[in-house]
């Protein structure tokens, strides 16, 4: 008469919590997940394709709307894998202002991931908290290159235009106040008794599983292996910045909060210093106007707030488009953790795994 | 809009035709821009020998010149002069490929022997290019291996050589050691059809790394547990990211909203309203 | 005074249930408002704090100048208010779907049980103990008659108030099974048992009272409760308060306990599947659903009519009222149905100003939170209370 049926069911494309159109088929007993299989390919766009079809200076504008959260990280990784393929040396006060940008962008990009993920919990009062603080952020990306989301702001080389003049009192207005708005974030947050109920060790991805299934980013380190490209192989600036890298070991979702939240406040320290720090010079190297490539293949991963974001292109010689253009998305391989996080867990902590993995489809589907 | 406006109803499938459409042209490449220390050498040596060709046919076209010049009476033509080297005014240094000297290729190519088919640095970076037979063998190498312990596959992906002889796709693997902060390239070139080994028995990360180069080049991995379209619909044709498919796709979805639209949603109305039994036609006007 | 004919009960009856409807149609909007503005204010949401200029509301409407300039018409200084109108015109001219394999008559009723269970519940509160205004002389057929302040104040009124309130649930359950959808199932099962489970410490948190005053008539309860307590009644009450208030967050689905609705895990739980008027009887139901809960919690805990909370009340009249000035004695001392729906507001603010400041729990956290937490916690108030019965009383 009672017979166990197990339900299964449809966690998106059209979801509030899968931050896009993710779809998640899961089959449920009662409210426990038994079995989870993520499906992507809903804005699958064909950037790999496009950009092998455009010259390389084309390829940016494309780059910037696969993580449109973190339009700069995105740029800056393309840029540097291209000055690679050419061996162009860029100048270094680009390097330190490519190096500010960047870290703003990892504000403006982890405020969004608190941002839905608090939301995806429930609460939706620090969701609109941090995205006070983000106007500010996307209010000097505007100062910087007149655009606020998908910036473009870098070139292959350099930059387009130096920082314009009053760029130092907006910067150093927000790194005056940010401290105290994160602060206002972890007392809504950090000790409430609900939060860690709902975080803390739900989730969980332990350090060889990650490292198995290529985690990077955040969710690496909160598992405890220090592992960040700006340390490890250290590009734009970071060989000079003084700063840490925020580690957990306990490799769950509180985890992975309190690391993120770490990683604002080194962000605002490595903004200091760039601001102390910034060098005199031009900010773009001498390079042709039409960029043609030898034979040369290149993979160079930078440290984007989601993970390590690769680029993989192949030059072919005398052709001013990339042979082969290639993104390695972080979230692309974080979220093949998701079951591993998931299985045997209640329905309402995928929400929170989710929510972790911090990920931007239009990065995933590319 | 009165009844004659009305747009017919379409008969038969629609159809676009794709290959007469600009954007559908498809430009296939010539050359083999495949990287590699063996290749970068003779192509250099080529270069210097045709070089020394073309000097020494720009002598000999003006010895020619000379000699008649001289037996018509006319002025001697300028004798040629040798192409200075160009001189790079940008800051761009080509990254040529060097011989490896790093430990760990030395390594590779101790441990695997004959199986490497070529070893070289460029940029920075450490390529070993393997039999396409023997991938597994190195990547547990890697991954086990005490001098080497790539703990993390990064990265994995290929590309369409569809010009080349003896294969037509390498396929990368970039891998990633924590502990020594190192990287390294693997490469296997592979002929069409052929199924190489997968990786997810080794690094399980490569499980949609796998699934995303079969669904955008075509090529299977054998023993994968899973090998489906990850992208790409199940029943999608062709492999996007090969040299022959259009930037624009082949149609599969396409409607042209400016010539079809009506006929198009028309028929499919139709065709709904048909299964259900129902009679969505217009009675003619009389 | 003279004695209703039955006719005139029965028209006394039907205007004072009318009054109850338009009290329940004023305070839902304005809650609905009011959530509006104080998340806004909460939130610092630049839309919901700015809607309005300087000069807004009744003194920008009464100022001449503003006319001059053309600016009153102008929506937007009315601080949000016409946005109430446009919810309400926004779910009644909304197309109203009907999924294709749904259960219709199921479907169609859910609602309904919801809405008609929520508003019934107001006939046994007592706004005011005694009579709440005396009507005029000129009013025909029932002039000069008294208007009790409650619809009814029946002898059983909170087993009334407790057995309409839980068939609401079965609005919220069949909806989510009419609706033969995945999201709507899980919705009204949670509900299902969320609501029975939290039934069982609410009840027993209202049988504290109900021990001390030895009564379930409402008015009755709610007058000993506020005059007729010794000096350490307010302990169980006190503790009986918060966990009765915590447990009606639950039965109306509030956060931190909006199981059955929770939009980032069932998209919207079991009202999924609804849209236009049949959405918004849901909508409704929470709202009265949650004045409802606000007006027992203000009448058996805050002292209903009374101005002092927690059984003080007698307390303040037996000390202070004879070194009162005669006209501050019927202020302080007297019950008044304003002090009553002071309180209902008060407490419907606190459910906003909750869902601004707090995550909501997980479903097995929050059936732990019933049935290892509050079934304990409730059986020793209510033990605290049969003490306080015996010996003080």
């Amino acid at each position: 008469m009672f017979k166990n049926e197990e339900m299964e069911i449809n966690l998106g494309p059209q979801h509030p919590s899968t931050h896009g159109v993710l779809r998640v088929k899961l089959r449920l007993d009662g409210e426990t997940i038994k079995h989870c299989r993520p499906m992507i390919g809903y804005l699958h766009r064909g950037v790999e394709k496009i950009c092998e079809n455009k010259t390389y200076f084309q390829g940016q504008v494309w780059t910037d709307r696969m993580d449109y959260c973190s339009a700069i990280a995105n740029n800056l990784g393309w840029a540097e894998a291209n000055e690679k393929l050419f061996g162009i040396t860029v100048p270094r006060r680009a390097q330190y202002i490519r190096t500010m940008l960047n870290e703003f962008n990892r504000l403006a990009s982890h405020l969004v991931w608190l941002a839905t993920h608090a939301l995806d919990i429930g609460a939706m009062t620090v969701f609109l908290y941090t995205f006070r603080e983000r106007e500010d952020i996307l209010d000097i990306n505007e100062a910087f290159c007149g655009s606020r989301l998908t910036t473009t702001a870098l070139r292959i080389g350099g930059l387009r235009e130096d920082l314009p003049p009053g760029f130092e009192k907006l910067v150093h207005k927000f790194l005056a106040k940010f401290p105290d708005c994160l602060e206002e974030y972890e007392n809504l947050l950090s000790e409430n008794r609900i939060w860690k109920k709902r975080t803390v060790g739900v989730a969980k991805l332990n350090a060889e599983d990650a490292i198995a299934l290529g985690v990077t980013g955040p969710m690496l380190r909160a598992a405890g292996v220090p592992y960040d490209i700006r340390k490890a192989f250290p590009y734009a600036a970071y060989a000079e910045m003084d700063f840490e890298i925020p580690t957990r070991t306990e490799a769950d979702t509180y985890a992975r909060y309190l690391v993120r939240l770490a990683e604002m406040r080194q962000s605002a320290r490595i903004i200091q210093q760039c601001m102390d720090g910034m060098p005199e010079g031009p900010v773009m190297a001498k390079i042709p106007k039409i960029l043609k490539a030898e034979v040369n293949e290149v993979y160079h991963a930078t440290e984007a707030p989601k993970g390590e974001i690769g680029y993989y292109l192949v030059g072919e010689k005398g052709s001013p488009n990339p042979y082969r253009f290639h993104v390695r998305a972080p979230g692309f391989i974080n979220l093949q953790s998701l079951p591993k996080m998931v299985e045997g867990s209640l329905l309402a902590d995928i929400v929170a795994a989710i929510g972790t993995l911090d990920i931007v489809l239009g990065e995933i589907d590319r | 809009m009165s009844d004659a406006n009305l747009p017919e109803v379409a008969t038969g499938p629609f159809v676009y035709d794709y290959k007469a459409a600009p954007n559908r042209q498809i430009t296939m490449p010539k050359s083999v821009p495949l990287p590699g220390f063996r290749a970068y050498v003779a192509e250099q040596e080529a270069l210097v020998i045709a070089e020394e060709a073309k000097w020494q046919k720009q002598l000999a076209d003006f010895e020619v010149a000379k000699a008649k010049a001289e037996a018509e009476g006319k002025d001697v033509p300028k004798a040629p002069v040798k192409a200075a080297v160009k001189k790079n005014d940008t800051d761009m240094v080509f990254p040529a490929p060097t011989e490896a000297k790093d430990a760990d290729l030395l390594r590779l190519v101790e441990m695997l022997g004959e199986k490497v088919e070529e070893v070289f640095e460029q940029a920075g970076e450490l390529t070993c290019q393997v039999g396409k037979d023997h991938i597994l063998e190195a990547l547990q190498l890697c991954r086990k291996d005490s001098q080497l312990k790539f703990e993390m596959l990064a990265d994995q992906t290929g590309t369409h050589y569809p010009a080349a002889t003896g294969f037509a796709f390498s396929v990368v693997y970039h891998l990633t050691s924590i502990s020594r902060k190192k990287r390294l390239r693997l490469r296997i070139l592979v002929p069409e059809g052929f199924e190489p080994e997968s990786a997810t028995q080794v690094y399980p990360s490569a499980n949609w790394m796998e699934r995303e180069i079969w669904d955008m080049l075509g090529i299977r991995f054998a023993n994968h547990p899973d090998m489906v379209r990850i992208l790409c619909p199940e029943d999608w044709e062709g492999h996007a990211l090969r040299k022959d498919y259009p930037v624009v796709g082949w149609g599969q979805r396409d409607i042209d909203f400016r010539e079809d639209r009506g006929g198009m949603l028309n028929r499919i109305a139709m065709e709904k309203a048909g299964q259900l039994g129902i009679n969505l036609k217009r009675p003619k006007a009389e | 005074m003279p004695t209703p004919t039955l006719t005139q009960s029965v028209l006394i009856a039907i205007l004072q249930a009318i009054l109850v409807v338009v009290f329940i149609f004023v305070v839902v909007p304005l809650t609905l408002f009011a959530e509006r503005k104080v998340l806004g204010y909460l939130q610092q949401r630049l839309g919901a704090t700015r809607i309005a200029g300087t000069l807004t509301g009744l003194s920008g409407f009464l100022n001449r100048n503003m006319w001059k300039m053309g600016k009153i018409p102008m929506l937007s200084y009315w601080r949000g208010i016409p946005m109430l109108v446009g919810d309400v015109l926004k779910m009644i001219l909304k197309e109203d779907i009907l999924p294709t394999k749904a259960d219709k008559f199921v479907f169609f009723i859910a609602p309904a049980i919801s809405f008609v269970a929520s508003v019934v519940v107001f006939a046994a509160i007592s706004f005011v103990p005694g009579t709440l205004f005396t009507l005029p002389n000129w009013v025909p057929l029932i002039g000069g008659l008294p208007v009790a302040g409650a619809v009814g104040d029946v002898n059983v009124g909170l087993l009334w108030i407790l057995g309409i309130a839980s068939v609401g649930v079965y609005g919220i359950v069949l909806a989510g099974w009419a609706s033969n959808s995945k999201y709507p199932l899980l919705g009204g099962l949670r509900s299902g048992a969320q609501i029975v489970s939290y039934e069982v410490p609410l009840t027993l948190s209202l049988l504290a009272p109900v021990v001390m005053s030895g009564s379930l008539q409402f008015g009755e309860l709610s007058r000993s409760m506020a005059v007729g307590l010794p000096i350490w009644g307010a302990v169980p009450q006190f503790f009986g308060f918060f966990i009765y208030l915590t447990c009606g967050f639950a039965e109306t689905n509030r956060m931190p306990f909006d199981m059955p609705e929770a939009e980032n895990e069932l998209v919207a739980g079991f009202h999924t599947e609804y849209s236009g008027m049949k959405f918004g009887f849901f909508y409704l139901a929470e709202y009265i659903n949650m004045t409802v809960v606000a007006a027992i919690a203000s009448a058996f805990f805050l002292g209903g009519p009374w101005l002092l909370p927690f059984g003080l009340q007698g307390l303040f009249n037996h000390f202070l009222s004879p070194h009162l000035p005669a006209l501050l004695v019927t202020f302080l001392c007297e019950p008044h149905a304003l002090f009553f729906v002071g309180k209902i507001i008060f407490l419907l603010f606190v459910y906003i100003w909750v869902r601004g400041t707090i995550p909501r729990y997980r479903y097995d956290q929050v059936m732990a939170v019933a049935w290892k937490y509050f079934i304990p916690l409730t059986l020793v108030n209510l033990m605290l209370a049969a003490l306080v019965r015996y010996f003080a009383v």
